[in-house]
């Protein structure tokens, strides 16, 4: 019977590992070979140089530089986003006409492609034509027109701000799902035997949010991390490397540098660095199959 | 026996269908650029159909692409050997692709059109050396100074003597910048070919076009380089604040909507000036690009060609029919007029003198711009190729943008010329010197 | 005394919860709103410093100018077919993969699961390549399937993961109970704990559709016929670098965001009804 089930377990299994061994594994493969060698171009050959890139790389200034842009675009991404999704879902979590109607709209952001998200926030954000400059100060908010995506100091910030309000949609969806499916008695038996607000938040809201803000908190940082279109798009990693984060530098030595075998030796360290992250994340929040239920 | 006979005149017809059209087989040229605008996606359309009508054997296919895309597109293309005929470029971009080995020398295409249309030398220059020419140019690009006629007139500048020395520059673009409603020059601070180009220009005018020197060594770091640079930087403080993020369609606009009195562009400006602007097109003002003291008169130049990627023996002949059809002084003219009229400038005398360039709609409209352009464009130069010297490396340095990178220091990041320039030479050294 | 005063504060939170519904919705609304309008006014108008908040003149000449000089139809049927098809695909091996990995045992699941979300470690940009060459060698460039393949990679993986956080509010004593009824575990699988987390296969499909419908990097690399391309390539032809139209590009932004707005005006509401009634059911 133990036997029957986990082979019905593999044989589930196999297909997904077989898809992402292919498409993910095999250029896995390709770029570690990529980085022992001195590739420049596409489809050139090389030879082999051992570690050499690695030594090389990791002495450069720019990845340490990328390293924290890509940890403050992250951190700061991750902050917003929650932020952001928090206060949507418990604005829609109250039923009322209103409420019912938004919920499926709220998506609006995310489903947008990141070319149309591009467009619209270049438009707005012009410090010439944008209307967001103009609002502002017609609100006497601010002097004079900020350039937001093209000033050292708020391009950034202005990014993350364009990745949240396009990414919240998503998070504040599920945590709404998670809110919605705590059980009314739950939180009026609660009240009842005397909870006050913050109580109920910590004994009964919060135990139920904690699977998906588990899930979201690998997969959050992971997905983060590795946002390539909508910086590129944007700043090109500019003004001045100002949003110049790791997958920016992976392009730009790959394709833009002609340093194949470079961008490489940097994939991997950046991947390593990840799964790092993944390894000791799932250690703290003992986050495996199996180990947490009871709530 | 009526199945026997029934079973081989299908066989016979079998064969015969399938014999006729591998006589008749069409070769098919696919041509590969990154002109995306509907307009000249039109007009190439028109020409390639005129052409596949008169040869019924080939038949030409344009596919369009992005410059952000192109390389990446092309070299993984020749990776897998499904890379396109033909391709348009750029001379950096030729000396990126070829370490390939896809591109193929074009001496004799070269020769015998030459031979009939004439190709002037700028144009021919950045696509001849080791021995080979590896692109045919198709057409010239070069830089001017564009200025509204009627602003000038508002300010009390005479809009028929624009400014012909850096210092009568500067004047002109503060006095229409003190308004504080109008900007009197723009030039762009963003980490793109633009702005590469608009730097170079000033560059040239300053003497300082030689990325390197006759030994091969770079020589970017030099005083007349730190000048241009710092001159650069005077005028980006009167140009708009969205100029740190232009690409080249922003400028056009400031330019066309009157935010902006003037600007260090290419000619494409001549096409949507009424449209966009709403004033009559004698409003739009175009002239040379400002000399300092003890300077040269230059622009940037860039030759587009395009390269030929297949060695396939019929493919070849269709495409020297093509390229003959394309160079036809009417046919060329036609083209280029009909893609970007003013943009795109005749590389040969003879489509210099045809009747169809000049007697397009804008041509004709502003002919002196037009013929002010074609002159320049014998002053122009382009960073990487001057003195017939190629850097093979080149495309490491235009690849990132370094020239552009410099300007960000300087006009964004407030660093000194000299220290930005210094340090644009190490972060050119470290592009070229990759390869151990 | 008591009951005037509830009704007081109950009102006057349900007005601080309608202003804070209102910020909500200008916050994530009005982007939207500021591409359609500016799609209707003429180019001039469009322009111009001083923005107009209500179209003074109205017109539809950049919707048929993009009709007209695009094959936004192609695109549509295309980036419709290759969402669909992954969706489908993906929430299928999400499920499947999801299942196995928390109701079944067997050795090396633990390596399994952590490999599966392993693959958003790696950076997208290195993918490109090889996938093409790869892809090339099979014949699927400039096919839809290979952008089906690749974004079948890109979201079944979390699509597993948020599986796994539905399949844990689902109490193991249900499917017990049908193992000792005899029940196979095929059918376990399909008809008992299938319905039960409705929900969350939803949101996997709804975000397996999204992410296939936004994605730009591979469909640019992978598709080069115009009729093959998806709508974000169909439409970033627009935003080239010598001059943009700036009216087409307003018009062609909100026809590339209309399709999934509408999906979800229609279908939005039941898998938001779907996941939030979903759980209720203990």
């Amino acid at each position: 019977m133990e036997r029957r089930n986990a082979i019905f377990g593999i044989v589930l299994v196999v297909p997904l590992l077989l898809w992402l061994v292919i498409t993910i594994g095999y250029p896995l493969v390709l770029c570690v070979k990529l980085s022992f060698l001195n590739v420049e171009f596409i489809g050139e050959i090389g030879s082999f140089v051992g570690f050499s890139n690695f030594v090389e790389v990791l002495k450069e200034d720019i990845l340490w530089f990328s390293l924290l842009k890509s940890l403050v675009w992250t951190i700061g991404n991750l902050l917003l986003q929650t932020g952001l999704g928090f206060f949507a879902a418990l604005v829609l979590n109250v039923n009322t006409k209103a409420t019912r109607f938004i919920r499926s709209w709220v998506v609006l952001p995310w489903i947008l492609p990141t070319v149309v998200l591009a467009i619209m926030w270049r438009w707005m954000l012009s410090g010439t034509f944008g209307v967001i400059n103009y609002l502002l100060i017609r609100l006497g908010l601010v002097s004079a027109p900020i350039n937001y995506l093209g000033s050292v100091k708020e391009a950034m910030g202005a990014l993350v701000f364009i990745n949240s309000w396009r990414w919240f949609p998503f998070i504040s969806v599920l945590l709404l799902a998670a809110l919605q499916s705590i059980p009314q008695e739950l939180q009026e038996a609660a009240v009842i035997d005397g909870a006050n607000g913050m109580q109920v938040f910590r004994y009964v809201t919060l135990p139920a949010l904690r699977p998906v803000m588990s899930v979201l908190g690998v997969l959050g940082p992971l997905l983060t991390f590795n946002v390539f279109d909508v910086i590129w798009m944007l700043t090109q990693g500019g003004p001045s490397k100002a949003t110049y984060t790791v997958p920016v530098l992976i392009y730009e030595r790959g394709f833009k540098a002609f340093a194949m075998s470079e961008a490489a030796t940097v994939s991997i360290l950046s991947f390593v660095f990840l799964l790092v992250f993944v390894a000791v994340y799932l250690k703290l929040t003992r986050l495996n199959v199996g180990e947490y239920m009871e709530q | 026996m009526k199945r026997f006979l029934l079973f081989s005149g299908i066989f016979v017809v079998a064969v015969v269908c399938f014999l006729v059209p591998c006589s008749l087989a069409q070769v098919e040229i696919v041509i590969w650029h990154m002109e995306q605008p509907p307009h000249r996606v039109e007009q190439f359309q028109r020409t390639i159909d005129a052409f596949n009508k008169e040869n019924p054997n080939v038949r030409v296919r344009q596919v369009v692409l992005d410059w952000m895309e192109a390389y990446t597109k092309v070299m993984a293309a020749i990776a897998a050997k499904q890379q396109p005929d033909l391709m348009f470029t750029i001379p950096d971009f030729t000396t990126a692709v070829k370490p390939s080995g896809a591109v193929q020398p074009v001496d004799e295409i070269f020769q015998t059109l030459d031979e009939k249309y004439k190709f002037f030398e700028s144009a021919v220059e950045p696509y001849n050396y080791d021995g080979h020419y590896w692109a045919i140019p198709v057409y010239g690009m070069v830089h001017m100074l564009w200025f509204r006629k009627d602003i000038f007139s508002k300010f009390g500048l005479d809009p028929n003597n624009p400014p012909k020395t850096w210092e009568e520059l500067l004047e002109s673009a503060q006095r229409i910048g003190k308004s504080g409603e109008i900007y009197g020059v723009g030039v762009p601070a963003s980490k793109h070919m633009y702005t590469d180009q608009a730097i170079y220009t000033f560059m040239i005018t300053n003497k300082a076009e030689d990325l390197f020197d006759e030994s091969g060594n770079l020589v970017f770091d030099n005083p007349r380089t730190v000048q241009a640079y710092a001159f650069y930087k005077e005028l980006y403080k009167l140009s708009p604040s969205d100029a740190s993020v232009w690409t080249w369609a922003e400028p056009q606009l400031a330019f066309n909507t009157g935010k902006m009195a003037m600007a260090i562009e290419k000619g494409q400006f001549l096409l949507p000036f009424e449209e966009e602007s709403g004033v009559p097109g004698t409003n739009l003002g175009c002239a040379v690009v400002p000399i300092p003291q003890n300077g040269q008169r230059g622009s940037i130049y860039y030759s587009n060609g395009v390269m030929v990627l297949t060695k396939d023996q019929s493919k070849l002949e269709a495409i020297k029919a093509f390229l003959s059809y394309l160079f036809d002084p009417e046919v060329n003219g036609e083209w280029l007029a009909g893609m970007e009229p003013g943009l795109f400038l005749p590389v040969t005398e003879a489509t210099m003198n045809s009747n169809a360039f000049w007697s397009n709609k804008v041509v004709s409209q502003y002919r002196d711009h037009v013929e002010l352009m074609i002159e320049q464009s014998r002053f122009g130069k382009l960073f990487g190729f001057t003195k017939g010297r190629v850097n093979p490396d080149i495309g490491k340095i235009s690849g990132q943008n370094i020239l552009a990178q410099v300007v960000q220091k300087v006009c964004l990041e407030n660093m000194d010329p000299a220290e930005a320039v210094k340090w644009g030479q190490s972060e050119m050294l470290k592009a070229l010197q990759r390869k151990k | 005394m008591l009951r005037v005063k509830v009704e007081v504060v109950k009102r006057f939170s349900l007005g601080v919860h309608l202003l804070l519904v209102v910020i909500l919705v200008g916050f994530f609304a009005f982007p939207f709103y500021w591409i359609l309008v500016s799609s209707f006014k003429p180019t001039e108008e469009l322009i111009r410093a001083k923005p107009t908040f209500i179209p003074e003149t109205f017109t539809l000449a950049h919707y048929r100018n993009l009709l007209r000089v695009s094959e936004y139809p192609s695109y549509l049927r295309n980036s419709t077919v290759v969402g669909l098809l992954t969706a489908a695909l993906s929430t299928f091996l999400a499920f499947l993969s999801g299942y196995s990995i928390y109701r079944c045992e067997y050795p090396g699941k633990r390596i399994i699961s952590t490999f599966v979300i392993s693959s958003y470690a790696v950076p997208t940009t290195l993918l490109t390549v090889p996938l093409y060459s790869l892809f090339a060698r099979a014949g699927l460039i400039n096919s839809l399937w290979s952008l089906v393949l690749v974004n079948v990679t890109l979201t079944s993986p979390l699509g597993v993961w948020l599986l796994k956080a539905f399949l844990s509010s689902v109490p193991k004593e249900v499917e017990e109970a049908a193992m000792i009824d005899g029940a196979s575990r095929l059918r376990i699988m399909f008809q008992i704990a299938f319905p039960l987390i409705f929900p969350g296969v939803a949101a996997v499909a709804m975000f397996s559709f999204v992410t296939s419908w936004t994605e730009f990097l591979f469909a640019n690399i992978f598709i080069m016929n115009e009729f093959q391309k998806t709508l974000p390539v169909g439409i970033a032809r627009f935003i080239t670098q010598y001059n943009v139209d700036w009216g087409l590009l307003m018009a062609g932004a909100v026809l590339t965001s209309l399709p999934p707005v509408l999906l979800f005006a229609f279908f939005g509401k039941s898998f938001i009804r779907g996941l939030t009634s979903g759980a209720t059911k203990y």
